[in-house]
């Protein structure tokens, strides 16, 4: 994305456009790291952010990667998330809370393996 | 003379007295002579006194008469000098009078000669003075007509500049507005953002309506063009009662991008005008349809019902064929900016009744405004470049027998260019823009990410994009569309490798760490 730039805007789109003025999603159901799956394919006259993440969700996605995808930020994403919920077309899934992070030793060897790639 | 106007009893009185007395004589005449010639005497006698009674009646009848004629002729000689003396006094009358009228005639005439030579003197005075006083006045005017000219046109310049300055400050607190927008993700905090944000685009849309009718350059030129989604967005995100507006368009046309602002602009007006004039509660609708001359966009409400006189006036107002600023009232800008929009752009705006009880605008965009090909890069401006750098990455994979070194090489330059393209903002006049776009050549081909002075590597600007996808962005998007979505881990490891060499040195504030081991996971 080009919005490193300060002052400058590549977007006709205004976030609170996107979302009808709210700028609360009202639920609770994705956190950043929520896995998101598309149920059912875009279908014609949607709004284009949802048609995007549909399209991103073929197969689990978390919601931090979509947000990073459409460039936008996580609080519009998750409204976003949250109509696509309330009408049936995502499921969202939580990664197991048990889940413990690799030792950062083996992440960074695997860092630099992909790096010699 | 007039006591015995006529001689006859005078004569007739000398008659009786002859006769008398002659006869007395006669008689004792013939008395006294002897008595044998009496007879003859007594004859004679009287023959005589008759003879003589009728000398004596004559001499006295023409003594009378001439006595009496000779007293006419001196009356009536005496009657002729006196009217002789009348006549010659009245001569003498006449000729005084005459005389004096003469004299009478002579000095009016020179009377009226010299007031009439001071008249033309006045008159010439005064036409002088007035037509000094009138050259001297239109002069004035002229003068006044210029100042007011110039103050006019001084103003509007003033106008037109304070407007260019507060589409300026408008548009950079847009874009401030947005990076706060990403930075805060509390939501509280963003909810008060996006009220700001609303509030600076409807104050943004007024500069540029005062920019517009002023003449001054429109407020935006965007590079590149604008999908019909994000502009009827765009549009309505300007005006207050947005959340009324309701869009139905499955057009994947852009417009170009030097109409695109107007377009906005146009659109925003006419929703505004569609949203003002409706209840509170009314939907305002747009419809958009693709025609054979081009785009139709239609703008519904269920309010007022317009009268044909009123269509006539707002079609006049939107026609733009006048563009002295005389009959704007306050108010009342949306229509004249429509139309000065209209004018520049070739829109076509007419309004008929609506059949939502309302009134419907429509505004038909020309084939030279459409442009179709971006639309096929992104389903949104915003969302370009993410997308498409995730999906090229998945198409990229299958194909990796091909080293990156020479692909990258030859691609690279051409995702570079289109980086640039993209990343180009239309006021970006700044010199960076060119070493941006030079700079993120080399792309893929080396790998060594620069290192900054605190010796973390150093994202360069346009690098990410190329890097992403060096067959660029668009071709990346049209192989994700057509082709399907490789499987599992093959596609997760392209995703999560595109998306690492991305982000690589990315800036801090994406938090991007946490999914990675969920990808590899799956």
């Amino acid at each position: 994305m080009s919005r490193t730039r300060p002052g400058r805007d590549d977007s006709p789109d205004r976030l609170y456009t996107l979302t009808g003025g709210r700028s609360s999603s009202g639920s609770d159901a994705f956190d950043l790291v929520t896995l998101v799956v598309a149920e059912c394919d875009p279908v014609p006259g949607m709004q284009s952010e949802h048609t995007a993440i549909l399209r991103m969700c073929q197969y689990p996605t978390a919601v931090v990667e979509i947000a990073a995808d459409l460039g936008l930020p996580v609080s519009i994403v998750r409204i976003l998330l949250a109509d696509l919920l309330g009408t049936g077309r995502i499921s969202a899934r939580h990664p197991r809370s048990a889940y413990r992070l690799p030792d950062p030793d083996i992440l960074e060897q695997v860092l630099v393996g992909l790096r010699n790639l | 003379m007039t006591a015995s106007p006529s001689p006859l009893r005078p004569s007739a009185l000398a008659l009786l007295v002859t006769a008398v007395a002659a006869g007395v004589l006669c008689t004792a005449a013939v008395a006294a002579a002897p008595s044998d010639v009496r007879v003859p005497l007594g004859w004679f006698s009287l023959f005589g006194v008759l003879l003589l009674s009728l000398a004596a009646f004559a001499v006295t009848w023409l003594t009378r008469s001439s006595r009496l004629l000779r007293g006419r002729i001196a009356a009536l000689n005496a009657d002729i000098a006196a009217r002789d003396g009348h006549i010659a006094r009245l001569t003498a009358d006449a000729a005084r009078d005459t005389a004096a009228r003469t004299a009478e005639a002579a000095r009016l005439a020179k009377e009226h000669a010299a007031e009439l030579e001071r008249l033309k003197t006045a008159h010439r005075v005064e036409l002088d003075l007035v037509t000094m006083t009138e050259l001297a006045d239109r002069e004035r005017l002229g003068d006044e007509l210029r100042r007011a000219e110039s103050g006019r046109a001084a103003a509007m310049a003033a106008a037109a500049n304070a407007a260019g300055r507060m589409q300026a400050l408008a548009t950079g607190m847009l874009a401030d507005l947005r990076e706060m927008e990403h930075r805060h993700a509390d939501e509280d905090v963003l909810g008060d953002l996006l009220h700001l944000d609303h509030r600076t685009a409807q104050a943004g849309r007024l500069a540029d309506s005062i920019a517009v009718l002023t003449g001054a350059r429109s407020g935006r030129r965007w590079a590149k063009p604008i999908v019909m989604e994000s502009i009827l967005r765009g549009a309505m995100g300007r005006i207050g009662g947005y959340q009324r507006v309701r869009l139905h368009s499955t057009s994947d046309a852009a417009v170009a991008g030097h109409g695109a602002e107007g377009v906005m602009h146009a659109l925003a007006e006419l929703l505004d005008n569609a949203a003002n004039f409706s209840p509170p509660t009314a939907e305002v609708h747009v419809y958009v349809e693709e025609v054979p001359a081009g785009i139709v966009i239609t703008v519904e409400d269920s309010g007022l019902v317009m009268s044909e006189v009123q269509l006539r006036r707002a079609e006049q107002a939107v026609a733009g064929e006048s563009l002295d600023l005389a009959g704007l009232s306050g108010t009342r800008l949306g229509l004249a900016v429509v139309g000065r929009l209209a004018r520049k752009h070739g829109l076509t705006v007419s309004f008929r009744p609506s059949a939502r009880g309302g009134t419907g605008a429509l505004m038909m965009l020309p084939h030279e405004l459409i442009s179709r090909t971006p639309a096929e890069a992104g389903p949104a401006p915003a969302l370009v470049a993410a997308p498409a750098g995730a999906a090229g990455a998945r198409t990229g994979e299958p194909g990796a027998d091909h080293g990156p070194g020479p692909r990258g090489g030859a691609a690279g330059s051409g995702g570079a260019g289109r980086a640039k393209d993209r990343t180009r903002s239309p006021q970006d006049d700044a010199p960076d823009a060119a070493p941006t776009a030079s700079g993120a050549r080399p792309g893929p081909a080396d790998g060594d990410p620069r290192t900054g002075d605190t010796g973390l590597p150093q994202r360069r600007r346009g690098r990410t994009l190329a890097a992403a996808h060096p067959e660029g962005p668009e071709a990346a998007a049209r192989a994700a569309r057509t082709q399907g979505a490789p499987t599992g881990a093959s596609q997760s490891a392209a995703r999560f490798g595109s998306f690492r060499q991305a982000v690589r040195g990315a800036s801090a504030q994406q938090p991007t760490n946490p999914p990675y081991p969920e990808g590899n996971t799956r």
